[in-house]
Parts: structure tokens; sequence; C-alpha cells
């Protein structure tokens, strides 16, 4: 092969998905921008004004919605790495031939589709289910309180739906991790915890941190759990938007709240990869260094 | 005491035990309640155990058109997200060349944004454009757009571990590029490939948030049950969504079987054999 | 001669980049038809298709039973495909707005919307009027308390297919004293309380527990009301803002009161026999749910047919016996009186005057389209949380 050809291969190789991404996610991305500075509606149609206020207006009209999403999904995804860390480190460690299985279990739950799994919770956590029953007699809820239409209720569905996408990363750089090391700790006189907070935790930390991310940034953009789960005060930004988008249509408004929660989860991400690489985010350690 | 050590060495595994019937008991709920025979509309309370809707699983046609369009966007989709995502894979894995990071970047960011976004921003695409009409083509296309980026990751980590000196050696024996790819990198990465088109095919199946947004007026399986839900979700939705995870399990366990099978033939060591999960899963 | 070759050459490709940057401008700059206006002109009656052909609908969920379509399809041998797609008056034109602004209907012939969103549709351009010939059936048997509606007073376009009323469903046994709206603003049932996520049924039946004539509230009536219930959602009083699914809860208990619709208590009574349909103090609100032939419908003459059928009292007897509402056909008591007693005595279906006489149709906001919106967004904000 020429060494022209040869250079032009990559691109040759990458040109059909990125151009599958380019025209399907970043020119919407774009098309949804311009939206969000328009004003109109569907029967009049919609003129470009540079209508800023629509950020402006529907950024203070919604920040509870916003806030509570950060907060629901940063609870969530603080007990997911709290479930998912043990979980991972027992498929990695302890599973032996387990482990696939294990795994495998772990996925399995995808196969029922995500609206049928968070309407089984709602039969788990219903005001008369053995569940809240046993909750209330060990005083976890109050003799009158509910569990359901709660905010704890859309906290517990985001932890569960969104489980697996922290426990995948956890266990890949888990199984990375060198034994030897661990070896080595123990070698030189380490306690179980020592090695864990010194060696195994620090290895990890790119792991944890792609979990963090994978978990988190759906969640927060999530609705489904806040709807079947929640009540009238749960209500996450993503509530918002698919309100805005599908039932009351205000779609420039609609737009302009989308694009500012991609905004500020953007940021997040970009300082996450400044510290530490695109190739960490996609679970490459050597690439990080 | 003796039981007290036993707990503290076994307390990782038992966490992660109770972890994973955590994750099963809304598998087992849904199961549960297909065997129920609910006396009105809703089914939410035991009345009763009942085979029937086991025996007329698809006696819905509504419900079952929808699945049967679930199934088939599902399918293509995986074959559309897989082939795009290997090739993209294999450039970013082997070649180095200007504009890497970009690549990257533009895999990873769709991950990254909520997918009430994803579909938004698609809907107000596919409404200006208004080349597309809604429903089963805006689906299949949102459904590849989000399925490439985990292909990507799984072919990529595959690759990684894949020794190059196998492709060294083909070209040694004078095979071209194209050969070699076709008779030994393809088949090696073969287990990752699959996985990833499984990913994808599952990740479709899943799909509720962005198929909302995108279906016109296409209805998948996921659709049927947000709009059966205000009326009462038929048993039926419980046998086929039971049916769909046993089916899933069944694979499985064929796929763990195979592999040890294989082990057992190639007479790996133990430890390699324990610490190379069959599947390569994302990230 | 190659000079005049690269001119040729150059020319050529100055007009493809030409036409490129052209289309590309179109493409952009237009805004294609999905979000630019529609013109409302002249409304066309539906004729033209094939009387034996193939006919499409749209209707909400659990609306017919199961053997009309069949019988529909033997009487007159019209493949007929009968979709449940519409679950909210406002989901439902989000999905077919984009195609009926070009004239499309995706296919339907026929859809099923409430009054107020049939008379939004009507006045956008994207509902054809009828001819009324084709349709004798419905000329004749229509009930006359549905003949001249405030949205359609000539019954132009819209051919009722079901109606109803929204007022109190309750839990007889859990919170027997519920007997007007505003009781469910009483603290002790507070957090069991449910209210409907349709704005033109909650608000105004909010309006009238406090004596504000719905038919001639002014937006501050409305905005009012709109308080009210904030605070009622905003202290935990109200649990969920609902569709259709205030049912499950309250056959579970979990609800013990709520603004409902009545045809749901007809038939949730086999989930749980204590949940029963109480007609509000100061009335309720009556609406209907109508058949429309949309623009761009490939086969009206198999919906003229179709629309026929089902105003055949013996036919509709047989919708009436399952989806339990209020039908619009005359002579259907009669058919069921012999049939099915229960149901031809059950005041829900076959209301009385008396039972209505507070009752006041369904109502939108008043005002112009911005005002109406105002009113509309403080609603789904309080929905939303």
């Amino acid at each position: 092969m020429t060494s022209v050809r040869r250079r032009l291969v990559p691109y040759g190789l990458l040109a059909p998905g990125l151009i599958w991404l380019i025209v399907f996610f970043v020119i919407p991305m774009y098309y949804m921008g311009e939206l969000s500075l328009k004003t109109g509606t569907i029967e009049t149609g919609y003129q470009m004004t540079w209508a800023f206020s629509n950020y402006t207006d529907s950024i203070s009209q919604y920040s509870t919605q916003f806030v509570r999403a950060f907060y629901y999904a940063g609870v969530a995804s603080l007990l997911c790495l709290l479930i998912g860390y043990p979980l991972a480190y027992a498929i990695a460690f302890k599973a032996g031939r387990w482990k696939n299985l294990m795994l495998f279990a772990v996925v399995a739950p995808f196969f029922t589709t995500y609206l049928i799994r968070t309407i089984a919770w709602k039969t788990i956590l219903d005001d008369s289910s053995p569940v809240v029953s046993f909750l209330k007699t060990i005083h976890l809820v109050p003799q009158d309180g509910r569990v359901l239409a709660t905010s704890a209720a859309v906290i517990a569905g985001l932890t569960y739906n969104f489980l697996p996408f922290m426990v995948l990363p956890l266990f890949a750089s888990l199984e990375r991790l060198d034994r030897r090391l661990l070896e080595a700790g123990k070698d030189l006189y380490a306690s179980a915890t020592q090695t864990f907070l010194k060696v195994t935790l620090p290895i990890t930390m790119p792991g944890i941190v792609a979990g963090v991310l994978l978990t988190f940034i759906p969640a927060a953009g999530d609705y489904v759990n806040a709807t079947f789960l929640g009540g009238t005060n749960q209500a996450m930004i993503g509530n918002v938007i698919q309100s805005k988008y599908l039932v009351v249509r205000d779609y420039s408004e609609a737009a302009a709240l989308s694009f500012t929660l991609m905004a500020i989860i953007l940021v997040a991400l970009i300082i996450y990869i400044k510290f530490a690489g695109t190739g960490a985010l996609m679970g490459d350690e050597e690439e990080a260094r | 005491m003796k039981a007290w050590r036993w707990l503290r060495e076994n307390a990782v595994m038992i966490v992660g035990i109770l972890a994973l019937l955590y994750m099963l008991t809304p598998i087992f709920i849904i199961a549960l309640f297909s065997f129920n025979n609910p006396s009105g509309r809703y089914n939410f309370e035991w009345v009763g155990f009942t085979t029937q809707y086991w025996a007329h699983p698809f006696a819905i046609s509504e419900l079952t058109d929808a699945l049967l369009v679930s199934i088939r966007l599902a399918f293509f989709t995986a074959i559309g997200a897989t082939i795009l995502g290997t090739l993209i894979a294999i450039a970013l894995v082997r070649y180095q060349f200007f504009g890497r990071k970009a690549a990257n970047l533009l895999i990873v960011i769709p991950m990254a944004t909520p997918e009430v976004v994803i579909g938004a921003s698609l809907l107000s695409f596919f409404l200006t454009l208004n080349v597309f009409e809604l429903g089963f083509q805006t689906l299949l296309i949102a459904h590849i757009m989000f399925s490439v980026s985990f292909v990507v990751i799984v072919v990529r980590s595959r690759l990684i571990g894949f020794d190059r000196r196998l492709e060294e050696a083909s070209a040694d024996l004078g095979a071209n590029a194209f050969t070699t790819f076709r008779k030994v990198t393809l088949p090696l990465i073969a287990p990752g490939v699959v996985s990833a088109a499984l990913l994808s095919f599952a990740l479709s199946i899943d799909d509720f948030v962005i198929s909302n947004f995108n279906s016109g007026s296409e209805v998948t399986f996921p659709l049927y049950i947000f709009g059966a839900n205000q009326r009462g979700i038929p048993v039926q939705v419980n046998v086929i969504a039971t049916m769909l995870f046993l089916i899933t399990v069944f694979a499985m366990v064929v796929a763990i079987v195979q592999q040890r099978r294989a082990e057992k033939a190639s007479a790996m060591r133990p430890e390699e054999i324990a610490n190379k999960p069959a599947m390569s899963l994302p990230v | 001669m190659p000079n005049m070759k690269m001119k040729r050459i150059r020319l050529l490709l100055i007009a493809v980049l030409a036409l490129g940057a052209s289309l590309v401008l179109v493409a952009c700059g237009g805004g294609g038809g999905g979000l630019s206006g529609s013109d409302n002109s002249d409304v066309t009656t539906a004729t033209g298709g094939d009387p034996t052909g193939s006919l499409n609908i749209s209707n909400w969920p659990l609306y017919i039973d199961n053997q009309t379509i069949k019988n529909f399809q033997s009487q007159t041998g019209i493949k007929t495909t009968y979709t449940e797609d519409v679950n909210d008056n406002n989901e439902f034109f989000g999905k077919v707005q984009p195609l009926l602004s070009q004239g499309e209907s995706g296919g339907r012939d026929i859809i099923v919307v409430t009054d107020w969103m049939a008379e939004k549709m009507y006045d956008l351009g994207y509902i054809q009027n009828l001819d009324k010939s084709k349709i004798q059936n419905v000329e004749n048997n229509l009930i006359p308390s549905l003949q001249h509606p405030s949205f359609d007073p000539d019954r132009k376009y819209s051919v009722p297919w079901q109606s109803g009323m929204t007022g109190l469903v309750v839990r007889k046994d859990l919170a027997p004293d519920v007997k007007s709206i505003n009781d469910l603003f009483d603290p002790k049932y507070k957090g069991k309380v449910t209210m409907l996520t349709e704005m033109r049924d909650t608000v105004p039946l909010v309006m009238a527990a406090d004596g504000v004539d719905p038919t001639t509230a002014t937006t501050q009536d409305w905005m009012d009301a709109i308080d009210k219930i904030k605070k009622a959602s905003d202290s935990g009083q109200i649990r969920r803002f609902t569709g259709n699914d205030y049912v499950q809860d309250m056959a579970k208990g979990d609800v013990v009161a709520a603004i409902g619709w009545s045809g749901d208590a007809v038939q949730a009574e086999s989930d749980n026999e204590n949940i029963a349909y109480v007609q509000p103090a100061q009335g309720c609100s009556l609406w209907s749910d109508n058949m429309l032939i949309p623009v761009g419908a490939p086969n009206p003459a198999a919906a003229y047919k179709f629309m026929d059928y089902v105003y055949e009292p013996k036919n509709q007897a047989k919708i009436t016996e399952y989806v339990n509402y209020v039908s619009p056909v005359k002579g259907v008591k009669e058919i069921l009186e012999k049939q099915d007693p229960a149901i031809a005595n059950n005041e829900l279906i076959f209301p009385s005057e008396e039972f209505t006489k507070n009752c006041f149709n369904q109502v939108s906001p008043p005002g112009d389209e911005a005002q109406q919106q105002e009113v509309e967004q403080a609603f789904q904000d309080v929905v939303t949380g």
C-alpha cells in the first residue's frame, strides 16, 4: 500500500460512524441550540429572535428542578458507588468460576425493559406491601408515612436503574489491578484495610470516576423514575423538559432547558477530561499517563 | 468466634450477593405477577395463581405488534451500530492519526449526554429538516446513534488485548491487509464484536426516553407499556418481559458452557481462566 | 481545445456549487413544515376513498369492545386497523401535528379527541368537514343534548364517540364523607388525594366548588384556582396528578378520593367494589370525545361507513356495555334494558336530567392564544412540580 493510502485508511474506517454521529448528534444539537433562541408557537411558526430570555427565564423558573435533579442524581450515584464497589470487588476477586454468572446477573435485568423494572418497584414500595410494612416496623418510615411518591422512592429507583453503569467500569478497573501489588502490600505488613485504602482505591480511581460519571449524568436527566415513583414535589429537570416538549409544546424554552442541562454536564466532563485525558474516560489508564 | 471470623472473611462476597439479590428482586416480582390472575384491569395485588397468560402470551395484538417492532428495530440497530462502531474501534486502536483526540471526544460525548437531551434534540432536528418521517426510520436512526459509542468501547477493549504478532505473522506469510483482517483479526475479535452487537440489541429493546420523543406513530414495546400503564398493564406484558429475561439467561448459559468447553479443550492454566471474562463488557 | 474545455468545466463547477449552496439555504433557512405555521385556508369536505378498502382509526385505550371491529369488518368487508394511540390530548396533538401541518394524517382516517382539542385542530385547519349525506344514522340518532355543542354548533366536523362526566371518584369505605371538590382539600385526607393532569377537567371543578361559574370565569379566576391547587400540591395534600392511573392507586387504597371520570368508576368496580363515582355538589364537567376526519385521510368513504355503523343502536349497545361511558346514540337504553338492566339503569351511563342538573360543559380558559397559553403553562408548572 502506498504511504498516502495508508495514511487515509483510518479516516476511511472512521468515516461512516463519525459521519453518522455528526449528522445525527452534533447537528441536532446545533439545531436545538438554534431553536432555543427562537420565539413562537407551533401554530405561528418559529422565528429567530436571538431570544436569550428563553435561557434566563427558564433557568430562573425551574432552578428548583435543576437543583433537585442534581441532588437526586448525586445521592443515587453515591449509593451506587457504595453498593457497586463491593459488588464489583466481589466479582473481580472473589468470584472465581462464578465471575461471568455474576456479571451477567448485573446486566440481565436490562433485558426486561426499563419501564417495567421501574413499575415493578411501584409494587414493591406500595403503601401496603410487605417491604414498607417492615420498614414501618423498624421505624425507618413513620407509621402514617409512605415510601411511594416521595424523594426516597425516586432516589431508590435511580440507584437501582443505574447500578450496572457503576458496577461495570469498576469491575473493569478492578480486574486490571495487578495482584502482585496487593501481595506486595501484604508483604510490607499492611493490613487488609490499609492495602485497600493505599493501593486498591487509588489505582481504581479512574474506574470510580468513570462509574460515577456514567451514573450521575443519565440520572440527572432522567424523568421516568420521577414519573412513576414520585409525587407532586419530586419533578426533576428531565420531567420539565419532557413536559415542555411533548405536552405544552413550547419547543424553544424546552430547547433552552435541554441545552443548559447539557452545558452544565459538559463543563463537569471537560474538567474531568482535562485532569485525566480522553483515554481515561474509556477506561484506559495507560493512555491517561 | 468462628462465625464472626467467617463473616469477616466473606464480608465482601456477602455484600456482593446481597447486591445481586437487590438487582434481581424486581425481576422476581415481574415474573411472580405474570402468574397472577387479577380481578380487574390492574395487576398490582396478588389474587390467585394461574398459568393462563403463559398459555396465551400473544393474545393482545397491539402488544404483540409493539414487541415485533421493538425486535425488528433492535435487530437492525445491532447490525448498523456494530458495523459502524467496529470500524471506528479499529481505526482508534490501530492507527495514529491527526484528530484522534477529537474523534475520541465525539465518541464519548453521546454517552455522557442525558437521554432526554438526545431525544429532544433529535426531535427538533427531524422536525426542522423534515426529510425523515417520524416513525420507524427515525427510531432506527436514533437507536443506531446512541449505540455506536457503546460498540466502540466494547470492541476497543477487545482489540487492545489482541496480540499484534498474529497479524504480523499473517503478513509475513504473504496475506494482504484485507485477508489478514478477514481470516485472523475478525475471528479473534469476534467475541467482542458479538457482545457489542448484543449490547446494542439490549439497549435498543430497553430504550424508552429517546423512543418516546422520536417514535411518531410507531409503537415499541416500552412505549406500549407506557401507554398501557394508564389503563392497566395486561398480564401478558409481565409474561413477555419474563420471557425476554429467560431467553437471555439461556443464551448466557449456553455461552458460558461453550466457553468452558473451549477452554478445557485448549487446556489453559486455571488462573488464566478465572481472570479472563468471556464477554468483553463495556469499559 | 483545452481552453474551452477548462472554461466549460469551470462553469459547470460554479453552477453545481451555486445549486448546492441554494439547496443548503433552502433546507436550513426555510425551516421545514414541521415547525412553520400552517395556514387556515379553506376547509375541505372529506370525500373520496374506497368504501370497500381499508380503514385506520386512532382512539383512546379501552374505548371499544372486542366484537365491534370484527363485526364491522365482516359486515362491510373493510379491513380495519384500530390503534389505541391516543393517551392524552396534548401528547397526541404533539405526535400528529407535524404530519397534519403538511396535510398528512399518517394514514389515519378517523381520530378521536376531546371537544376542546377537536376545536383547536379544526381552527388550525387540520380537520375536514363531514359530508352529512353519508352519515344518515348519525344525523338521525345523535342524542339532542349533543347536537349543538358550543365548539361545533352545526356538527360540521365532529361526531361524538362517547361522552362522560368528570367529578369525584372515591373509596366509599375509606372516605365516605367526600361530597364536594372542596373535601379534597380537607387535611384529614392529606396525601391520599389526586387530581387530573387534564387542566380543563381539574381547574373548572375547583372553580365551581368556590362558587365561580366556569363558563363565565375570567383568566384571573383560573389563575386563582390554579394557585389554590398549587398550595395543596406543595403542602403534600395532593399526592399526584394523574391520567387514568388514579384508579390503580385507589384500588390499593393509596388514594381515597380523586377527581376522576365516570366511566372509570364503573369499570373499576371489578378491581375494587368500593370505588364509586360521586357527583360533586356543585356539579360536574361534561365532555365528549369526538370522531374527526383529519386532512390527508386516505379513505373518508370507509370512515363514514364506520361512523354510521356505530350509530346503529344495536351496535352501539355492545360498545356501551363494555365501555361504560355515556352513549351519544338514541335508543341504546331501550335495547340494554332487555339485555343488561344493571347497565341500563346505571345513572353514570344513562344519566338523568336530575343527575346532571348542575353540570356544565367542559370549558377552556378564556381569551386569545397567548392568554390561554399563560393559564396552561401555569397549570403545567403545578403538575410537573
